[in-house]
């Protein structure tokens, strides 16, 4: 796979604040004990945008605010590096369209940067981050996700032991 | 304050509905208004964009349902930001007491624009979230009225009503809790989801999980209401999902919400 | 503008013409063609006529144009039948059974049948209407994929509407999943999907698509059988409403060659192809993609107005095969020159075959007189989708594709659609060879009592019966303001209706004219093990019934075919498909009811863990449509109160073979056996009973009998009811209760009537067979009859409804 892109890459994470439920969260939740997760406890979902063009950080924090984030519900933060590892029994899943699919949401997305007087971005990703806790390990984790929230065929994903 | 009346007056008021790509209740909401004398038009948001249209030469603003630009990012939300910057004079035309309403996604965009409830100061004060069931959910419901409210799109309508609701992020939340005394106190509360013998019950009564059961918000003046049930879909008694079984009803209760904004610009 | 990956290394001309066949063979297998021997054979030999060596574009799209899911060579070949009795040649099953038996019909509100790409009658009052109607299926992207499947499915179905004469709007979508038990715990092969996972994802694409396309999902089913756990099926059908005068296309030599709607990448490349061949554990999976519903609304918004200024003068559809099938489909009595640099590309480094037959969806292709081009351009730019030009119709009679000057495809279009050698199959129906398990209809009488209440309560709970209020209530089955007989119907909205009416006044905007329109559904895959004839009878009769049980104008309904079959290459297969054909023949000439559009979906099988072939049961959806001549006359299924008398029309046989019955009791019986021209009579006397305002509701009797009909009026409608089993009209006269409740005989159904209205109702009914069976009670119960008098069933409503509720919710929490 090779991509080429001419600007910089920024990944942008939108999430429920802590007070409001989480409905898409919780019937993930259902999903993972159905398929036998019989320790998990709780899950909640962001939805994760990969940015990619001639945008700078200030650019990426506007869009954000004004676009990405719901300033009643939600929070967002412009992610730099690798979550922060040992989890403690947290968990971070994380599921993208693969780059060989047509990405809908990307691309209005990709579209409405745009239209905020900003510069177009060249690509917009958007997948989602399922952050999950409970007792187990990552090869079973992983196993149940390929059951339950990702398709091999059309998705990607990553599952890391992370606390965020 | 006064609510000023329409400066355009006439026999049929033009009614603008807005489209936007994903825009799926124009049809059946011109229609509507079209059957109790209104004269729509769809109007596209491409159109305020190439500023091919003048948003002061309607009467009547109606923002109708559907998955504008997919609901992506969130729903109404790009709808929103489209309306802020390209159709800034729609809060001219509130404040000149025209009417205006949104309907399901309508009603989102409205909301997240910062229009409702509270749209004298232009931020947004109220969102959506997930229906708690977690699914999309198509359902008729049972709603009353707020008597006490200036809504102009409600007067003269029974306290009690149907009418149907189809979405899947319809749960009202409010920014901070002093935000709901201010809706009760400014009598904003237009509609809330109850049962049939009128009690704020939990789902699927409130088919979403709203804070208050609130169905739909009006500002202050009564002239914007935005609302999750379709009034479009109940404007002929064939609409009612039992109309098999009953034989009182005349026509849908829907229609009068349209009606009552056509004779307001009327008179 | 971002390269999708490394580009292949064979795009231009091959070695094709000098490769030994069984090399050549090998070739086709690895780039993925699925063409046979005499196939390849053919396509060597036409080259070596013209002279030169094709370029893979070439055989590309041969290929596609050739492949099962295109040319359907099974339905079209010839076939040697032996029924065990006497072997006979049929030309062309398609052509002998379905053609032939609408052709006989010669209904004249059949304004499009077979030709298009979705069948069209006349609709509404003065003529000024017509109604499209598709059903399709997209069963192995399903397996692989359920999510992107289904929403590439109903995607699929709404362009062929929209690609149907100068394009309908859409006003109605249906979807029937044929699935495993989602609470199956068996073994699976490595690689396949869970059934609680496939019906989940291909719900929700079916409602994450139709609902972002404003199109109400308003009809349907769901059909569970294990057998289809490695082949799922999904049926989706579309509905829309055009004006008359849009039924006609034609392309003009000249006439640009337009493309409009989303960019083209590498997505589903050889979906025909794909969806031609078993699905095996390494199945060529760029075929599978996700929709993007928002793009095909832009596109049906500014086709809906550019129709209307008509700026364009022919449509089709980018469905399997992408841009060679419908410029090729366009062109087929012309000719077409094609440069693909015009074409918007997702990717840079996409060879030309490949932009040639890429799938990707929600795009069309149109017919433009060079005037009217600016024009369209505007519009479809303004609605935010793309519009480019690709070439012009010719009159050369040749297909001639270029990239940038630079030949692509060269191809007689008289080659590329009838060059194809015929395959001889062969089909074998034997019958008779099954074990026969104990007969249903155990000894009546009192010791009844718990035995047949529990039957029921555990019937109303099975799959295949319980409610599908999970899935119907994230379906927006009411936009557009038309759906004025829902799906959910009764006193709580939530009854198990025979089927929607949708009034399409928005679409039309003529909302003073009460014309409606209401789609039926038969499918039932048990009564297939026994007999597929006997099936599609069946299916046929039962579709019929729901259209009439809403009060729908029966005398000029249509029928669609949808057949589900494992491989045709089978004969023991191929002679099912066979006997199925000929009960659709039968059927529409027994019935008067013409079939105006279909589709067929073969190589449903695939290898299980152990390796063994699973073949699905051999399936057939019957969909019928008929036309509601005043909405406001509808009947729902609910009971619509207390003291109101019960008519059982139809005859009560000795049928149990297949039924419901049979699968929870391990017993058996004769196959459900309709009399067409006696069931077409009676289903008369009843429309007409209707349209008189005499019935207050009516339901089908299918899976369950009597019982369950009484069961779901009585619950939706919160009224009792008794029933005595010695009114009911049955052959032989004596029968016993299990059987006269459980019985699955077909073309019966139940009515309710104010008693005052008993004689006209019977007058009504001259000379059908119909007998008042009973009446409905303030008491919220069923209690049953039996021949000798005594009680032999009595059970709450409370307990048969929670039994019929509770089985998806519970399975899917």
């Amino acid at each position: 796979m090779s991509l080429i892109a001419t600007g910089t890459t920024y990944l942008v994470e939108v999430r429920l604040r802590p007070e409001f439920t989480d409905a898409a969260g919780l019937a993930a939740l259902a999903q993972l004990q159905h398929a036998g997760f019989a320790g998990v406890r709780a899950v909640r979902i962001s939805t994760l945008y990969e940015i990619c063009g001639p945008l700078n950080q200030s650019h990426v924090q506007q869009a954000s605010k004004e676009l990405l984030n719901d300033g009643v519900t939600q929070e967002f933060k412009v992610l730099s590096g690798p979550p922060v590892l040992d989890g403690m029994n947290h968990w971070r899943v994380e599921v993208w369209l693969k780059n060989t699919m047509t990405d809908p949401v990307g691309e209005s997305v990709r579209r409405a940067i745009a239209e905020l007087g900003l510069p177009e971005p060249e690509r917009v990703r958007c997948g989602s981050a399922y952050r999950i806790l409970g007792r187990t390990t990552k090869n079973i984790l992983e196993r149940i996700v390929l059951r339950t929230l990702a398709n091999p065929v059309v998705h990607s994903f990553t599952v890391t032991e992370a606390y965020d | 304050m006064m609510v000023s009346k329409p400066a355009l007056r006439g026999k049929r008021p033009k009614v603008l509905v807005l489209r936007a790509p994903g825009t799926n209740c124009d049809m059946e909401t011109a229609l509507a208004f079209k059957r109790v004398g209104g004269e729509p038009e769809l109007v596209s948001i491409a159109d305020f964009k190439a500023a091919k249209v003048r948003l002061m030469e309607f009467s009547v603003v109606a923002i109708p349902g559907g998955f504008s630009y997919g609901d992506d990012v969130g729903a109404g939300k790009i709808l929103a930001n489209q309306v802020k910057l390209y159709m800034k004079e729609i809060r001219n035309f509130v404040r000149l007491g025209r009417p205006v309403i949104g309907i399901c996604n309508g009603f989102q965009a409205l909301v997240k624009a910062g229009l409702l409830p509270f749209s004298a100061a232009g931020e947004q004060t109220a969102s959506f979230t997930a229906n708690d069931s977690g699914r999309f959910e198509s359902r008729w419901v049972h709603l009353r009225l707020n008597t006490q409210s200036m809504c102009l799109w409600t007067q003269g309508l029974p306290e009690m009503i149907e009418l149907p609701v189809a979405h899947g992020e319809g749960k009202l939340v409010l920014k901070s809790p002093r935000h709901l005394e201010e809706l009760k106190k400014n009598k904003s509360i237009a509609l809330q989801y109850v049962s049939d013998d009128g009690k704020l019950l939990g789902y699927p009564h409130n088919p979403n999980g709203s804070v208050f059961n609130i169905a739909g918000l009006t500002n202050p003046e009564g002239n914007c209401l935005g609302l999750m049930p379709h009034p479009e879909r109940f404007t002929v008694r064939h609409h009612h999902p039992n109309w098999t079984r009953q034989t009182f009803m005349k026509e849908g209760v829907g229609l009068e919400m349209f009606r009552n904004a056509v004779k307001y610009c009327q008179s | 503008m971002t390269e999708c990956r490394a580009a292949p290394s064979d795009g231009g001309a091959l070695r094709f013409t000098v490769l030994p066949p069984k090399e050549l063979k090998e070739l086709g297998d690895k780039l993925g063609w699925s063409l046979n021997s005499a196939e390849l054979e053919a396509i060597r030999s036409y080259f070596k006529k013209v002279g030169r060596e094709p370029t893979r574009g070439e055989v590309e799209t041969i290929a596609q144009t050739w492949s099962e899911h295109c040319k359907h060579k099974t339905f079209n070949g010839p076939i040697r039948y032996s029924d065990g009795k006497k072997t006979q040649l049929i030309r062309s099953l398609f052509a002998e059974t379905i053609v032939k038996a609408t052709q006989g019909l010669s209904k004249p509100w059949c304004l499009s049948v077979f030709k298009d790409n979705a069948g069209i009658v006349s609709f509404g009052k003065g003529g000024r209407w017509a109604l499209a109607v598709k059903v399709e299926t997209h069963n192995h992207p399903c397996a692989v994929e359920p999510y992107g499947g289904a929403e590439t499915g109903i995607g699929g179905v709404i362009r062929d509407v929209l690609g149907a004469g100068l394009g309908a709007k859409p006003v109605l979508n249906t979807d029937t999943f044929c699935l495993a038990r989602p609470d199956y715990a068996g073994a699976l092969p490595e690689g396949a999907l869970h059934p609680v996972r496939t019906l989940r994802g291909v719900v929700a694409g079916v409602r994450d698509y139709g609902n972002r396309m404003g199109i109400p999902t308003a009809g349907g089913g769901l059909w569970f059988d294990d057998d289809y756990r490695l082949n799922p099926l999904v049926f989706c059908g579309t509905v829309g409403v055009l004006p008359t005068w849009a039924v006609r296309k034609e392309v003009k030599p000249g006439d640009l060659i337009v493309a409009v709607g989303g960019p083209t990448g590498r997505d589903g490349l050889h979906g025909a192809t794909f969806s031609s061949a078993t699905l095996e554990g390494e199945s060529d999976r760029t075929a599978v993609q996700i929709g993007h519903p928002l793009n095909e609304k832009r596109v049906l918004d500014a086709m809906m107005i550019a129709r209307d200024r008509k700026l364009y003068r022919a449509v089709t559809d980018c469905g399997a095969g992408g841009f060679s099938s419908a410029i090729g489909e366009l062109a087929k009595d012309c000719g077409a020159r094609v440069e693909l640099s015009g074409a918007p590309v997702k990717c840079s480094d996409l060879e030309p075959w490949e932009i040639w037959l890429s799938e990707a969806q929600e795009r069309m292709v149109l017919a433009v007189p060079r005037k009217s081009y600016a024009e369209l351009e505007k519009l479809f730019h303004a609605e935010g989708t793309g519009c480019s030009i690709l070439g012009e119709f010719t009159d050369s009679g040749r297909l001639v594709v270029t990239l940038k000057g630079a030949p692509v495809a060269d191809l007689d279009m008289g080659f590329l659609h009838d060059g194809m050698p015929k395959v001889e199959r062969r089909a074998v129906w034997t019958n008779g060879s099954k074990p026969k398990p104990r007969p249903c209809g155990r000894k009546s009488g009192a010791a009844d009592r718990g035995r047949l209440g529990s039957i029921l309560i555990r019937m109303l709970g099975h799959l295949n019966v319980c409610s599908r209020e999970w899935v119907i209530r994230q379906y927006d089955y009411e936009v557009q303001a038309g759906t004025v007989i829902k799906p959910l119907q009764g006193l709580r909205h939530d009854g198990p209706g025979d089927a929607c009416v949708i009034w399409p006044a928005a679409a039309t905007g003529e909302w003073e004219d009460l014309s409606g329109f209401s789609v039926g559904h038969g499918l039932n895959p048990s009564y297939g093990r026994l007999d597929p004839y006997w099936m599609a009878m069946c299916c046929a009769d039962e579709a019929l019934r729901n259209l009439l049980c809403v009060g729908a104008d029966i005398s000029k309904a249509v029928f669609l075919d949808n057949f589900c079959w494992a491989s045709p290459e089978v004969p023991e297969q191929l002679g099912g498909l066979v006997r199925a054909a000929l009960g659709c023949h039968d059927a529409a000439k027994g019935y008067s009811v013409p079939f105006i559009s279909g589709k067929d979906s073969l190589y449903n099988q695939s290898r299980d863990e152990k390796g063994r072939d699973l073949a699905i049961p051999g399936t057939v959806l019957i969909t019928a449509m008929a036309p509601v001549q005043d909405i406001t006359r509808s009947v729902t299924m609910d009971f619509k109160g207390p003291g109101n008398s019960l008519f059982l029309v139809g005859v009560t046989k000795d049928e149990t073979g297949g039924s419901l019955l049979s699968q929870m009791e391990s017993c058996g019986g004769e196959v459900p056996k309709p009399d067409p021209k006696a069931a077409i009579k009676a289903f008369k006397a009843v429309a007409g009973a209707i349209s008189k305002k005499l019935v207050l509701s009516a339901h089908d009797l299918s899976e369950g009998g009597l019982g369950v009909a009484v069961a779901e009026m009585a619950f939706s409608g919160e009224s009792g009811a008794t029933i005595e089993l010695d009114q009911v009209l049955t052959s032989p006269a004596m029968l016993p209760d299990e059987t006269t409740l459980f019985s699955e005989s077909p073309s019966r159904v139940l009515l309710e009537v104010s008693p005052k209205d008993d004689v006209a109702l019977m007058r009504a009914l001259k000379g059908v067979p119909a007998r008042r069976i009973g009446s409905t009670t303030a008491n919220p119960l069923i209690k049953v009859s039996g021949f000798d008098g005594s009680i032999v069933l009595e059970t709450l409503l409370v307990d048969l409804k929670t039994a019929w509720q509770k089985t998806l919710p519970e399975l899917l929490k």
